[in-house]
């Protein structure tokens, strides 16, 4: 009997120490994002940014005070690391759901993520909703992806609705006095709005959002109408802009246009008290490079900046680790895609299990706090913000950026007004 | 329905008209000159270049890459931009369109087309497709008020320039030697060359004369323009409407229609913006239909 005791033990101890020693169960997620083709430079600071995420997951960085730089892999799964299994969707909504299918059946895959272009994440979340694996989209923005009514499809990013949103809480707090460096300005001041959209898809669902919003939020619409695309001449479009005497302007143009409208209200010397850029033209490095100084006081809305770090130290942090990677700063779409990550990690840890209806339940009950995140958002919670929304994380913002001290300046944010870096410029300074 | 109505009641109200008329006239008499030489290539061999907005957009390089690395003022850029389009012009002549002559039309016209690609994709590959603007210059972000009316100073000057080039070809053109042989060969090649002009010669240099005037058109443009390699296109398709209207080889046509053209495109942004090219191409359209020779063409 002592005998059979001592063998039993012994064989017990061998077990357990086997189980110790054995490696980490691997958990495999497909990423989907555009690799190859025009959207490659993009594809690849994606990636980049869910590869420092996975490996922040699987490793240990006790210097950064967030959960998963201390897990060193999923804790309630005794430590199984995060395997990004990446496909190229090469912006093709079909080949898109053709590697999510390859990857679901071949590669066995936990669940899906990605993919960045929304038309790609349309068809490849259908294929994740037919096998019932969960699909986490971190970084597409058209807001009918979350209004499918998906069981299995949650969405991390703020969408473009959101956008238009933001700037019209921007105008609320400014008149209520919440932006940082200025007092209440009374929403008298800028409750008159002059839009230049162009005449795209884009460019119109940018109008009717400001349209729909302005009028949710009481301010007035004194002057808008679509230009074509690629203008030869905007002479008597901002003429238009200033003879409405426009509180703030409010634009939607890609790059050229947005160039040729802005030295044009120089050259017509504008004074408008607020410009604002939907993003797009106004964000493109071309834009600040060509127009030097003449860009300072402009707003745009963005996703990020690097400037957060002032606000958000571990966002201070982990984008230097991302710029000794890779030479950059994040992107907006990069910083999504490492926050997608974490909420895979988080929903996977809450989970306790690869188990798909497991998962499913802990992303629909996941909270994770903004002190978590290099996003300046409330943090992840996912619901429904918007009418019809579903699975659609509901603390998410966008930014309003401010173009402060160029040629050689910085792009701050002024609004979420919780994570401003630096005092709003208002007025808008106007050309000298 | 209204718009009409609401239209002729802004003009009534003079500010509004004075400055949409100065607008149109400034940007008018740019578009002219840039069409200038796409008329009179056309009128001297019957041969469409489409790849004139490439011409526009080498001239245009030229003075961004003399001001940006050369630190040459813009402004005295433009003989540089000159002699690169009058070279660029007798090249296309001599290496492409003297043999592409002896073809079939549609041989010339997928000759200049593959040439419009090439030296855009040439651009492309050499400067890449990012969008720059000159950074500095006498003109370089200037503007004048002329009464309440601002105006860019660069624009001013551009089309003052334009205006005293037109003069200067037209008068080359009506007044000399070399324009008598041009209009010579314009009406009848074979017939000049008989009388002993050297047909070859001044073929090359309508393309000269035409890529000479439109490199100084991009040289101008530069200053207040942006700069990409695709901005060919932007302002190609109003030339092909403005020698349409003025009538195909007219120099005097290209000037008017520049004009008409300006002021159409000013007012239709001031109304109907999304619309406005869509009136400039309606008239480019109703022209070919039903006076195909234009208003000075023969």
């Amino acid at each position: 009997m002592k005998k059979l005791i001592v063998a039993t033990f012994i064989s017990v101890f061998l077990v357990l120490s086997f189980a110790v020693m054995a490696p980490a169960k691997e958990i495999k997620i497909g990423v989907i994002l555009p690799l190859s083709g025009a959207l490659a430079p993009t594809g690849k600071s994606l990636k980049e940014g869910a590869d420092l995420a996975a490996d922040i997951v699987n490793g240990k960085y006790p210097d950064l005070k967030i959960s998963i730089a201390q897990w060193e892999g999923i804790p309630s799964l005794g430590g199984a690391k995060i395997k990004l299994v990446y496909a190229d969707h090469r912006a093709d909504p079909g080949w898109g759901a053709d590697q999510a299918k390859r990857l679901i059946e071949d590669e066995k895959v936990t669940g899906l993520f990605g993919c960045y272009n929304s038309a790609v994440t349309k068809t490849a979340s259908v294929e994740a909703e037919r096998a019932a694996i969960p699909f986490v989209n971190p970084d597409s923005t058209s807001p009918a992806l979350t209004k499918r009514g998906l069981t299995w499809f949650w969405r991390v990013t703020p969408h473009e609705t959101w956008f238009t949103a933001d700037l019209f809480n921007f105008l609320d707090g400014l008149a209520a006095g919440k932006a940082r460096g200025v007092g209440p300005v009374g929403k008298e001041q800028i409750s008159t709005l002059a839009v230049a959209v162009e005449n795209t898809e884009w460019g119109a669902a940018s109008l009717t959002e400001i349209v729909k919003f302005a009028a949710d939020h009481g301010y007035k619409i004194v002057e808008s109408f679509r230009y074509p695309h690629k203008a030869a001449d905007l002479k008597s479009e901002a003429r238009r802009m200033m003879a409405s005497k426009a509180d703030c302007y409010l634009f939607a143009p890609y790059i050229a246009d947005a160039i040729l409208f802005i030295k044009t209200l120089k050259e017509m010397r504008a004074t408008p008290k607020l410009i604002w850029g939907q993003d797009a033209g106004f964000i493109i490095p071309d834009f600040y490079k060509t127009l030097g100084a003449a860009v300072n006081g402009i707003l745009t809305r963005d996703l990020f900046s690097p400037e957060l770090g002032k606000v958000k130290p571990e966002a201070a942090k982990i984008n230097a680790m991302y710029k000794e990677r890779t030479g950059f700063d994040f992107s907006g779409s990069s910083a999504r895609d490492f926050v997608g990550i974490q909420v895979w990690a988080h929903a996977l840890n809450s989970a306790g299990s690869t188990d798909p209806q497991a998962i499913r339940k802990a992303l629909n009950d996941l909270y994770i706090s903004s002190d978590e995140l290099i996003m300046p958002w409330k943090g992840v919670r996912f619901g429904s913000p918007f009418p019809g929304d579903t699975h659609q994380n509901e603390l998410g913002s966008g930014v309003i950026n401010q173009y402060q001290g160029w040629p050689d300046g910085k792009l701050h944010v002024v609004y979420p007004f919780e994570f401003s870096t630096a005092n709003l410029i208002y007025p808008f300074p106007g050309w000298k | 329905m209204l718009l009409p109505f609401v239209i002729l009641t802004d003009l009534i109200k003079m500010e509004l008209a004075i400055e949409l008329i100065l607008f149109g006239i400034l940007m008018g008499l740019i578009f002219a000159f840039i069409s200038l030489g796409l008329a009179l290539i056309f009128g001297v061999m019957n041969i469409v270049n489409f790849a004139h907005g490439e011409f526009l957009m080498v001239g245009m390089y030229v003075a961004l890459l003399t001001s940006t690395y050369l630190h040459l003022d813009p402004f005295l850029s433009l003989p540089i931009a000159a002699a690169m389009g009058f070279l660029l012009g007798i090249a296309s002549y001599r290496f492409l369109i003297k043999d592409i002559l002896r073809g079939p039309m549609v041989a010339q016209l997928f000759g200049t087309f593959g040439l419009m690609l090439f030296l855009r994709y040439l651009a492309m590959f050499i400067f890449g497709p990012d969008v720059r603007t000159v950074p500095s210059g006498i003109l370089v972000g200037k503007s004048v008020l002329l009464g309440w009316v601002a105006l860019d100073l660069s624009k001013v000057v551009a089309a003052g320039l334009c205006l005293g080039l037109f003069v200067v070809v037209y008068w080359i053109i009506n007044r000399t030697k070399l324009g008598r042989a041009l209009r010579a060969t314009s009406l009848d090649a074979e017939a000049a060359r008989y009388m002993g002009i050297d047909t070859e010669k001044i073929n090359a240099l309508a393309w000269g004369i035409g890529g000479a005037t439109v490199g100084i058109a991009g040289g101008l443009l530069a200053h207040f323009y942006y700069v990409t390699p695709t901005v060919g296109m932007v302002f190609v398709l109003i030339a092909f409407a403005t020698v349409a209207l003025g009538g195909f080889g007219s120099i005097s046509g290209a000037f008017v229609a520049g004009l008409i053209i300006g002021l159409i495109q000013v007012i239709g942004g001031q109304y109907l913006s999304e619309l406005k090219f869509t009136f400039i191409y309606l008239m480019y359209f109703l022209t070919v239909v039903f006076r195909p020779r234009g208003l000075f063409g023969w």
